[in-house]
């Protein structure tokens, strides 16, 4: 199923213009489409990596600049192999009302870590990549951030990548 | 984001709960779902969305056939909430 059933319709409408009204600039506008890389093994012999952007970092780590004018464009690696409670959100613009009680709603290591397990994909990279969402020079983040995760996901050697843009 | 890694040659594949969004950034492959910001996976303990939502996601690595394609998973917020409740209940974390 792809278009225009009721389960489409955002619980925000209008989220780009909205913020792009507020924060001009902020939010990316693209016109052209990205060629599909292609998954060169099987799923199931497959190394995972996740991208999030909530904010979510190892416990006792430098947190996250969540109150800078303009955003934070560092990233942190997580592990893996962490458990919910070694790990701690940083940030101030989704609601984590369901993330406090279960993280697996916005960063779902449990269910990434069985799929392993289960053989459903071949493993994950030793570690995940978060930052925050939080960054008003969109420009700057497609110039720096990207690029660096990107580069870092490459050398984990993932094989596809899953991403949650909280 | 997401375009930086394709263009390195691996696959992705995001989830997003905002439609709009997503149609003017333009990844490569997307599934929508139409619940709140910060609930991308779903509801907190129903890991049976959870793990539906991440599979769903995985086979658009092998199945989108166009760039930019935004995949809408049948499920509504409602569904997900009442649905999670009643696993709550049934776990005892809820009265």
């Amino acid at each position: 199923m792809t278009d225009n059933s009721e389960a489409t319709v955002q619980l925000r409408p209008g989220l780009w213009a909205t913020v792009n009204k507020r924060y001009p600039g902020s939010m990316i506008h693209k016109d052209d489409y990205i060629p599909l890389a292609k998954l060169r093994k099987p799923l199931g012999e497959a190394r995972l990596s996740f991208v999030s952007t909530a904010g979510v970092q190892p416990v006792g780590i430098m947190p996250f600049d969540t109150v800078h004018p303009i955003g934070d464009y560092t990233f942190r690696r997580v592990p893996s192999d962490a458990k919910p409670a070694d790990l701690k959100i940083h940030q101030l613009k989704y609601p984590t009302t369901g993330a406090l009680r279960d993280l697996n709603v916005i960063f779902p290591i449990e269910r990434l870590q069985e799929f392993a397990r289960e053989g459903v994909i071949g493993g994950l990279t030793e570690n995940f990549f978060s930052f925050i969402g939080y960054n008003m020079d969109a420009e700057r983040l497609e110039r720096t951030l990207a690029e660096s995760i990107a580069e870092q996901v490459v050398a984990e050697c993932a094989d596809a990548v899953l991403l949650a843009p909280a | 984001m997401q375009r930086a890694v394709e263009r390195r040659g691996i696959p992705t594949v995001s989830i997003t709960v905002a439609r709009d969004v997503t149609e003017h950034i333009k990844p490569p492959r997307s599934v929508f779902l139409p619940f709140m910001m910060g609930h991308h996976f779903g509801t907190p303990f129903h890991t049976e969305l959870q793990r539906r939502i991440i599979v769903t996601a995985l086979s658009r690595l092998t199945e989108a056939e166009e760039s930019g394609e935004i995949y809408s998973l049948p499920v509504t917020w409602a569904q997900a909430r009442r649905e999670g409740a009643v696993i709550e209940q049934a776990l005892g974390l809820k009265t």
